[in-house]
């Protein structure tokens, strides 16, 4: 097996700084290419540590069958400053794909991406919850993709939200793919404790899964491999709050709600008094809830799956 | 020659590198530094046409130039840098064995020690300023401050936060140090950058350190209860009607503060007395009692 790093696109700074985007490359014997991308937003640090975990396993695998690919860090001028967007452009990376050759470093960056994993037979583009959530470990693949979702059910996670492409925005890197799997989970610009080794986990097996690497490989058994329920849009319920105020979580991911059961209270801290009362809409599990607390009238508090 | 003189790791992308440019040997020495608030770019301009200048022709003595103090700061176009969002300006001394900021404040300090040393600042992304020096209220860099011939020459007494910034750093080491400004943040002013080089090299002159050029004039050469500070009345839309370097007489009209929606007038700013516009609000959008004006008046009412 061969381990080399090269620069898909180097950032060159106003100040003559230079800034790599780098793609570690694990090569064995013939087999599938997949693809493994993170850190497009510099506050999701989750999937960086996932890869740098993936990377460790790699490293000492008896046997790679294909070859994988590592995007340790896709925006490393966000992740060193623990931004969402990249600094200066102020511009979301992950809305800026399929990027362009001859554009902005943004726009270089997106575009080398895509060019670099185009062709692979899985990319998988790892990350924590959006900013303000903390989210259950999660696997989304577009609706109709059979075999990513069959994949994304091996990945150690406990859900597969099957999303529909007019729920997505058409500039995400995944909505590029039509063999991506997004693999989500803990909570923004945190690292949570336990999770990045589960998510390594989800991500060795699917390898397996692939022939790419031998089960043994996998760092937890076979049968301590959560099996992903899979859902649907239909299934994802929004929960949002109807008053500006602070929102107060009175539960925690994956818990089991019934119907009218409070998710939490937003609250007037200024005059001191509860506003309203957030209550499941139905019955479910929790898949993610908001940790941030100002919310405005419309902002989304927890998201339930029925 | 361009020297590293001090480096840090960091993540995601390797090091960070404190340079300087270094001209001649010897005594008398000179340190100017530049950037170390991220959006106040006037005096990269200023050291490298120094630089310039000083590779046609190497001074009698030593001249450092830092023109990029705050080399991340700047590539993200803000006036702090990413060291856990820190004002390099607050973090001196420094600390070789603190964070991260305190060790870089202190790396800067240790590298520019000199017989002066100027620090070169823009005015805010709000203000537009005018090129000056602001010396202490008397001591050796008034002098100094003055052979630099800038329009402006604003003594100033020490204040609160002054300790945790280069210059008084620089003047706790003994080294005669004071700090220069000109034009606006978060953009470009050749004219300022080309008056504070020429400046420097003043300065230099009277260091006996090289040849003036020509020309420079102190035009208001003031302590603070001298200057006239115009703040709003109210918060709105500011429309100014002098620019930077005006001089403007007792009434003279310097600016409307108008509401944002119907353009009414909220507000009128006229000076009180005589003197040279020093800073002038170039953001419009104002709240109530924010800065809108200087005006240097060597005459006190």
């Amino acid at each position: 097996m061969e381990e080399s790093q090269t620069s898909i696109c180097r950032i060159e700074l106003p100040t003559s700084n230079e800034v790599d985007v780098v793609r570690r490359r694990f090569r064995g014997s013939a087999g599938p290419r997949v693809a493994l991308v993170a850190g497009i937003r510099g506050d999701t640090p989750e999937g960086v540590r996932v890869l740098y975990e993936v990377s460790r396993l790699l490293r000492h695998v008896a046997e790679l069958r294909g070859t994988v690919d590592l995007f340790p860090c896709a925006n490393p001028l966000a992740a060193h400053a623990g931004l969402h967007r990249w600094p200066f452009f102020d511009v979301d990376l992950n809305r800026r794909f399929p990027g362009r050759p001859d554009g902005h470093p943004p726009d270089r960056v997106a575009h080398a991406l895509v060019q670099r994993v185009q062709g692979a037979d899985l990319v998988c583009e790892l990350r924590g919850a959006y900013r303000a959530f903390r989210v259950m470990p999660q696997a989304h693949v577009r609706s109709g993709d059979e075999r990513a979702r069959e994949l994304a059910s091996q990945a150690n996670v406990e859900v597969v939200w099957e999303r529909h492409p007019s729920t997505m925005a058409p500039t995400t890197f995944a909505a590029q793919l039509d063999n991506a799997i997004v693999l989500e989970g803990g909570a923004g610009n945190r690292i949570t404790e336990g999770l990045g080794d589960e998510l390594a986990a989800g991500v060795m097996n699917v390898l397996a899964a692939l022939g790419v690497v031998d089960e043994q490989e996998v760092p937890v058994h076979w049968a301590a491999i959560q099996r992903a329920r899979v859902v649907t849009d239909d299934q994802v319920l929004t929960v949002r709050a109807d008053h500006g105020g602070i929102f107060l979580p009175q539960i925690v991911v994956g818990a089991d709600l019934a119907v009218g059961e409070p998710i939490g209270r937003v609250v007037d801290p200024i005059a001191a008094r509860e506003i309203a009362l957030v209550v499941a809409p139905v019955a479910g599990r929790v898949l993610a809830i908001r940790e941030q607390p100002p919310v405005y009238p419309g902002s989304l508090v927890a998201r339930v799956i029925t | 020659m361009i020297q590293e003189i001090y480096s840090i790791e960091v993540p995601f992308r390797g090091v960070y590198r404190l340079q300087r440019l270094r001209f001649g040997r010897g005594r008398p020495h000179l340190a100017v530094v530049a950037g170390l608030h991220g959006n106040e770019l006037n005096g990269i301009y200023a050291l490298n046409l120094l630089a310039g200048s000083l590779a046609a022709q190497a001074p009698a003595g030593t001249v450092d130039l830092i023109p990029l103090a705050n080399a991340f700061g700047i590539e993200e176009g803000r006036k702090h840098g990413p060291f856990d969002d820190q004002d390099l300006n607050r973090a001196f001394p420094g600390n070789p064995s603190g964070t991260a900021i305190q060790r870089v404040a202190y790396a800067l300090s240790q590298a520019t020690q000199a017989d002066c040393c100027l620090d070169v600042h823009s005015g805010s992304w709000l203000v537009d300023e005018l090129a000056q020096v602001r010396p202490p209220l008397d001591g050796a860099e008034v002098d100094l401050a003055r052979a630099m011939g800038l329009p402006l020459v604003w003594r100033r007494s020490p204040r609160p936060g002054d300790e945790s910034q280069l210059v008084d750093a620089w003047r706790q080491a003994g080294c005669r140090a004071f700090r220069v400004t000109g034009g606006r943040g978060a953009t470009f002013d050749k004219e300022v950058g080309l008056a504070i080089a020429n400046g420097v090299r003043r300065l230099m002159a009277r260091l006996g350190m090289g040849t003036a050029p020509p020309g420079g004039r102190v035009e208001a050469d003031i302590t603070g209860e001298q200057m006239q500070v115009l703040r709003s009345s109210t918060g709105g839309f500011f429309v100014p009607e002098v620019a930077v370097g005006d001089a403007v007489h007792p009434g003279h009209l310097l600016g409307r503060v108008v509401a944002p929606v119907g353009g009414a007038t909220l507000g009128e700013l006229r000076a009180e007395r005589a003197g040279l516009v020093a800073t002038l609000r170039r953001y419009p959008m104002v709240h109530a009692q924010e800065l809108l004006l200087r005006v240097a008046s060597p005459q006190p009412e």
